[in-house]
């Protein structure tokens, strides 16, 4: 039983991982923690079912592309500008994302004809570790995750993008003042944490159901597995996704599914008590 | 003396209700430092980044070149060559010494920011000895050189510096605008440089004197009378 809970949970915080991965791209980048990265996941992976019977690549693709197009169009069009006019109000960037999230639950609701669905993804098979037998699928989306983490980290790195990013999380006055295009940097890091996001719901729509309201599910566990890894930084989120994938897997064996959200909102509430900047410390780098 | 290339007119700034620059002019031409003097608060460093375009004018003109930038951004700025070499804040520091100076030359290609920064090397060598050092680890007077390091290598056509020798210690100052005037000579830009150390009269070509918000003088360094300016906006302890 520990085997099983211990693979299921390293796989689960795979899955997890990537809204948090998202998150923290968009707030290492914008300093905005931006709560409407769920619903517009969910909304691209609607679009994903939608359009599977046709081409289903394509249509993985045209949920990625949608997630990107609408996470980049929404600070391009509104949170930069009102960024560059306000400043970082955390309040009011609560309330607008979170008025976002809900705009794409409604839109989700008047567009697609179902309020529940499962994406149907190919299993790939069964993998078999020590014993405990795990599809495919599972395996891929931690592949994904860790592969998208590895990728994040060598752009930001060794590319001359990736190291304007660095350097705009840093210190954005002298960013602006060397010619970096701040703006557009901000845009791309909300569009590819919207991507992430989408590529998260995509696979939770496959491996469980997605409902109308399930982007703020994901955007509120992302969230909580942010706080607890520190917001913004990528390797806490990791380790907290790990460890929120055990608590998770484990609390179903233990106690009973039921109690999973009590056991997580009270990690994240203790965490908070005790290191306010999370695990590993908040930070703004992407 | 040349056209000038950057010509302020009648400028005005503030911060909410509060003028923190009232009507100042000045110019700057080819091949030119002007020092910019005056006690803290006279408004220095608002003009400045005024130019460079991170505040907005409530009054006046900036022309650049003939052409009118007020309404420009600090992008478009930046791109005309106008590059603003902050007091606080200018470095970015969590990235490696070479990295910084990297990002001065992002707008270029990368054989000619290459060029840049073994130039900066050559006028700052401990930069090239700590090369893969991570920026905030340097020293006060080494964090200076870098963030003048960042402004050289952006191939400025105007260097707007803050306050470079704040913090350090007199034989880094004298260094240090040593190393500004020799920028001057090698490439014929010109400069406006904020300063409060006396020494900005050895490297100065015209100084702008501003006191509160206005414009006190603007002559050539010949034509002032160096022990005032000593006494009412360097200090005599400078």
């Amino acid at each position: 039983m520990v085997l099983d809970g211990i693979i299921n949970g390293i796989i689960m915080a795979g899955i997890v991982a990537l809204p948090v991965l998202g998150i923290a791209v968009i707030y290492g980048m914008t300093g905005i923690i931006n709560f409407a990265v769920g619903g517009i996941g969910v909304f691209s992976a609607f679009l994903t079912w939608y359009l599977l019977p046709y081409n289903m690549p394509l249509a993985i693709v045209a949920g990625l592309v949608v997630g990107f197009g609408l996470g980049y169009a929404i600070q391009a069009a509104l949170l930069t500008p009102l960024s560059a006019k306000r400043g970082g109000d955390l309040n009011l960037f609560f309330l607008i994302t979170n008025n976002i999230g809900l705009i794409f639950v409604g839109l989700t609701r008047v567009i697609f004809p179902r309020p529940i669905i499962g994406i149907p993804l190919p299993r790939l098979g069964t993998i078999n570790i020590l014993n405990v037998q795990t599809s495919g699928l599972k395996f891929l989306a931690l592949f994904i995750a860790i592969g998208a983490l590895l990728l994040l980290r060598t752009v930001e790195r060794y590319t001359r993008v990736g190291k304007s990013w660095r350097a705009t999380s840093q210190n954005l006055r002298l960013a602006r003042v060397v010619g970096i295009n701040t703006s557009r940097a901000f845009n791309v890091a909300s569009g590819l944490g919207c991507m992430l996001a989408a590529f998260g719901a995509i696979i939770w729509g496959s491996l469980y159901n997605l409902t109308l309201t399930s982007g703020f599910d994901l955007t509120f566990l992302g969230y909580i597995i942010a706080v607890v890894g520190g917001i913004g930084n990528i390797l806490g989120g990791m380790l907290a996704a790990l460890i929120v994938g055990m608590v998770l897997s484990f609390s179903a064996y233990i106690v009973s599914g039921s109690w999973q959200s009590v056991i997580l909102y009270g990690i994240a509430i203790i965490t908070l008590i005790l290191a306010p900047r999370g695990i590993l410390g908040s930070e703004r780098s992407v | 003396m040349s056209e000038p290339i950057l010509e302020v007119s009648d400028l005005a700034v503030a911060y909410g209700a509060n003028l923190a620059v009232k009507g100042v002019s000045a110019t700057v031409s080819e091949n030119e430092i002007l020092g910019i003097v005056g006690p803290n608060g006279a408004g220095k460093t608002t003009f400045l980044e005024t130019i460079a375009g991170l505040l907005t004018a409530r009054r006046g003109t900036i022309r650049y070149r003939g052409k009118r930038i007020d309404h420009s951004s600090v992008l478009k700025r930046r791109k005309l060559g106008i590059v603003l070499i902050p007091q606080e804040g200018n470095i970015f520091p969590g990235m490696m010494v070479k990295e910084n100076l990297e990002m001065g030359g992002v707008l270029m290609p990368a054989k000619e920011r290459e060029t840049q920064i073994s130039y900066v090397y050559e006028l700052f060598p401990m930069l090239k000895e700590r090369a893969r050092q991570i920026a905030n680890t340097l020293s006060g007077g080494e964090r200076r050189m870098l963030g003048v390091g960042i402004g050289i290598v952006a191939n400025a056509q105007l260097f707007l510096i803050d306050e470079p020798s704040v913090g350090l210690a007199p034989k880094l100052v004298t260094s240090l605008l040593e190393r500004l005037k020799q920028l001057k000579e090698d490439t014929q830009k010109p400069i406006a440089l904020c300063e409060q150390n006396i020494k900005v009269l050895n490297v100065a070509d015209r100084i702008l004197g501003m006191e509160a918000g206005e414009s006190k003088f603007c002559e050539s360094l010949d034509a002032i009378d160096k022990g005032k300016v000593r006494e009412l906006y360097l200090g005599l302890h400078a």
